[in-house]
């Protein structure tokens, strides 16, 4: 080409000239232009065959001037798809291989003119196959470098052990470059610095660990590589490399003596990546070394290198990025760890806790257990919390038979229903006392005393209540064999009572002989005490028929007029012996009680109150209603807890009292008033309950102007056989039994009794008993 | 009033002589003894009685098992029995009225009132 353009001016500048002497000169200006131009040159007829060739062109074709002019270029080019080279049908450039002897080929571009004088052809040719072997030498390192970027981005991927990603860049890089030695050489804060990666041949010394001075890598240097500053000094010992000679010396040590240095960057603002200008902060080095001479470094490695800085940087960014997130973890971890600690802390003081409350707990159990009396808790739904084992050794049942079971499921359907009334009383707020006969596994009864003390929280709400069992057993065995020992000897008493009493009543006829003075007065002596031995033995069965529950209150309405009028007329003879009046203000009023022993008691009063009259001494008997206790707390609002204390139950011997009982219960009571007995006598007793007015009660006076009794003895006098004075039982010819008894009486009706008196002005005897609602 | 013809049946010899006495002094009346239930039983049969004084504890045979005996013979079922007891209650009383008895007689008692509680009892006319 060069040629065509050489010839073109050379043509239109000489077209006056005269032609053979201008084409001589021209020949002559040519032929050395020819001999030196780079590119084959070829000379072709119009059949392809070889007119002429330069140098180059038989340096192309491999053959010698003389072998190549007279030979047909298709013979030297190598057929496409077997179709032989035709200088007349190829275009007029392109590509073609050239096929030299010993079968070398050549890669060459052609550019062909047809006519450069007439019938005369030039062909150009261009050597490729250097070019060829460059290109692919070029992509050959290309390729190099994508597998090493993509191995050690793969290793950066792979791992985030930052030591691990630097050993496998140096080891990586010295391969690719061939270099004796790559490091990293991290630069530390204070400026002084040390490889922390290397790979180098085994021939050299290795540097890795060795701390370096801040001398060796100054500050500004320093600066400089921040911005970017790339070095490659192909010998250092060269002039041009402007490396102080302390330096020069100081790598000479390690056999440097060539050197590539890139930067390896750290941003210090990377979540913005808008800020174009972050600032960099120089990390480290990514060093390369020739030991074994000087070396000029190429582009492409420079580039390299620094590709492979940007890549460390990431994997430096990474690390930084995997530290402080393994930071947040140890720290989070180490919180979690606290967390935990304190909820370890927390658990182990509950379970001590716990083991405190189980200890005490096992104490109380190892307390309760050890007492012969059944102890339990029961809540307010009547089911079992707690219980001691006497529960389980009398019951024969398991603890899980009695925890959390119905009171009525433990005891049975007949003994719950004795235990009903005083369990609801209880749950009702009322401490109870009562006695039960309860069955044991075994089949035998036991007699038991039982209390409920019910259980308040802070509202004063009842939550449940504490039972506590004790057997009575022995004692009830004991007190029946005394009340049937009283029982048999009182009996036993009145036979030979009647005979003696018979007799001396005979006696004292005068009609089986008449007695002298003295004679008399002993037979009275005998009579009289033969009469108040009678009495003795009355009352002293009389009591114990009551105390021992054999007698049951035959309650029923009765008006208390009757009653008054009754015993006055009863009382009427004696008073009128002792000179006493009986004054009395009967009033007609609805009273529930035994008619007869409410008379006994009201005689037994009247006649005490005789017997300490003095003659002409009046004697009152008055009735009236008044408002109860609980009347009274009402109408102030208040709301005491209430003790009630439940009279013993009959025995199952008398069912007298029930009987009378039945035709009054409420439909719904029936089931309990056939059960009897016990129902009753217990205040807490429904029945009772309907009929009683309980803000209301009845009380009953016994005045007398007697001598009065000492303050002392105002309750003692209620005890069997006391006296005032021991000597008034002869003179009055009492029993001792007479208040006791009204005591028990008034007791079986749920009243009071109690005496007042002043001494030398008389006494006063009262006793309440409920009224009736209507 | 015709001289009334009294058994009492008790295994207490001093109440049968008591008895006897007090009957014969306060009312005139004869009085027939017995020790136990079959003796009883046997003279209520053998001789004319106007009421039976039976003593309700007894060995053997108690007062309640004699009067159960008395009721089976058509010629001692009709005399009246009033029963000598030292149980006084009410129960006991009601107990003993369902039997059948007249009346009870509570120990101790004072024989020479035997004839006006006896009377009382069976509404006889009493001259004194």
């Amino acid at each position: 080409m060069a040629l065509a353009h050489l010839q073109d001016p050379l043509q239109t500048q000489k077209n006056s000239s005269t032609p053979s002497r201008q084409q001589q000169t021209k020949k002559q200006l040519l032929q050395p232009m020819l001999e030196k131009a780079g590119d084959a040159i070829a000379v072709l007829d119009p059949s392809g065959t070889l007119l002429e060739v330069n140098a180059a062109a038989c340096h192309l074709f491999g053959r010698s001037r003389r072998t190549l002019v007279g030979k047909s270029l298709a013979t030297l080019i190598k057929p496409v798809l077997d179709i032989t080279f035709d200088i007349n049908q190829v275009p007029l450039n392109g590509q073609l291989t050239v096929v030299c002897p010993k079968g070398i080929e050549r890669f060459v571009e052609y550019t062909l003119t047809h006519n450069v004088y007439p019938q005369v052809h030039l062909a150009i040719f261009r050597d490729l196959t250097q070019r060829q072997a460059q290109a692919e030498e070029e992509l050959r390192w290309q390729r190099q470098r994508v597998e090493l970027f993509s191995e050690v981005t793969l290793k950066i991927r792979q791992s985030l052990q930052l030591k691990e990603i630097l050993r496998a860049t140096v080891t990586e890089v010295q391969r690719i470059l061939r270099a004796d030695r790559v490091l990293i050489y991290q630069v530390l804060a204070d400026g002084t610095g040390k490889p922390i990666s290397e790979s180098v041949l085994p021939a050299y010394p290795a540097i890795l660990g060795m701390e370096f001075p801040e001398e060796v890598f100054p500050k500004d240097y320093q600066a400089l590589y921040a911005q970017g500053r790339v070095r490659a000094i192909a010998d250092v010992h060269s002039p041009n490399a402007g490396l102080a000679e302390c330096l020069v010396e100081f790598v000479e040590q390690f056999n440097i003596q060539s050197k590539l240095i890139v930067p390896i960057l750290q941003n210090l603002n990377p979540p913005q990546p808008s800020q174009e200008n972050s600032q960099n902060q120089l990390w480290g080095l990514l060093i390369a070394h020739q030991c074994s001479g000087p070396r000029t470094w190429a582009d492409f490695e420079l580039e390299l290198m620094q590709q492979l800085a940007d890549q460390i940087s990431i994997a430096i960014a990474q690390a930084q990025l995997l530290e402080t997130l393994e930071e947040r973890v140890a720290a989070r971890t180490a919180q979690l760890q606290q967390m935990n600690d304190s909820l370890q802390q927390e658990i182990n003081d509950r379970m001590q806790a716990e083991a405190a409350l189980r200890q005490s707990e096992e104490q109380l159990r190892l307390i309760t257990n050890a007492l012969p009396v059944l102890i339990a808790y029961v809540d307010h739904q009547q089911k079992y919390r707690f219980n001691n084992k006497a529960y389980e050794d009398w019951l024969n049942q398991r603890p899980a038979d009695i925890q959390g079971h119905h009171i009525q499921k433990v005891w049975g359907k007949a003994c719950y229903r004795r235990m009903q009334p005083s369990v609801e009383a209880a749950l009702g707020g009322a401490v109870v006392t009562y006695e039960n006969e309860v069955m044991v596994h075994d089949g035998s009864t036991r007699s038991v005393n039982v209390t409920y003390i019910p259980h308040l929280d802070e509202q004063q709400t009842v939550q449940g209540f504490f039972a506590l069992t004790s057997d009575i057993s022995d004692r009830k065995a004991i007190e029946r064999m005394k009340d049937e020992f009283i029982a048999v000897v009182s009996h036993e008493l009145r036979t030979p009572l009647t005979s003696m009493h018979s007799a001396l009543k005979i006696l004292a006829t005068g009609r089986l002989g008449t007695l002298s003075v003295d004679g008399q007065q002993m037979l009275e002596i005998a009579d009289d005490n033969t009469e108040r031995l009678v009495r003795l033995v009355n009352n002293v069965l009389d009591l114990q028929r009551i105390e021992s529950g054999e007698v049951t209150m035959n309650k029923q309405a009765h008006n208390a007029a009757d009653l008054m009028i009754q015993a006055m007329e009863a009382m009427q003879p004696m008073a009128g012996q002792q000179g006493v009046t009986i004054s009395t203000q009967p009033k007609d009023i609805l009273i529930w009680a035994d008619a007869d022993y409410i008379v006994q008691t009201l005689t037994n009063l009247l006649s005490n109150a005789i017997k300490f009259s003095s003659i002409d001494g009046i004697v009152t008997l008055t009735i009236e209603v008044r408002q109860t206790s609980e009347g009274k707390a009402k109408d102030l609002g208040l709301n005491n807890i209430q003790t009630l204390t439940l009279t013993p139950n009959p025995s199952p011997r008398t069912g007298e009292g029930s009987k009378n009982l039945v035709p009054l219960l409420p439909p719904w009571e029936k089931g309990l008033g056939d059960e009897g007995v016990q129902s009753a006598s217990l205040p807490s007793n429904s029945l009772d309950y309907l009929i009683h007015d309980p803000k209301q009660e009845v009380l009953f006076q016994v005045c007398d102007q007697g001598q009065g009794i000492p303050a002392d003895r105002l309750e003692s006098i209620f005890e069997r056989f006391y006296q005032v004075d021991s000597s008034d039982s002869r003179k009055k010819g009492g029993t001792g039994l007479g208040l006791a008894i009204c005591r028990k009486i008034i007791e079986q009706h749920e009243g009071t009794i109690w005496a007042e008196s002043t001494l030398g002005s008389g006494s006063i005897f009262s006793f309440t008993l409920p009224t009736l609602k209507i | 009033m015709k001289i009334k013809r009294v058994l009492i049946i008790d295994d207490e010899e001093s109440i049968q002589t008591v008895v006897r006495f007090g009957i014969a002094m306060a009312a005139g009346w004869e009085v027939l003894t017995a020790s136990s239930g079959p003796q009883g039983i046997h003279t209520a049969q053998s001789e004319l009685i106007d009421v039976i004084l039976l003593d309700v504890m007894m060995p053997d045979m108690d007062g309640i098992a004699t009067f159960h005996a008395l009721k089976t013979y058509p010629k001692t079922e009709v005399i009246p029995v009033i029963f000598l007891t030292a149980k006084a209650q009410t129960s006991e009383k009601n107990h003993f009225n369902d039997l059948g008895v007249s009346g009870v007689i509570t120990k101790p008692f004072n024989s020479l009132d035997l004839p006006s509680q006896i009377s009382k009892i069976l509404h006889w006319e009493l001259q004194s």
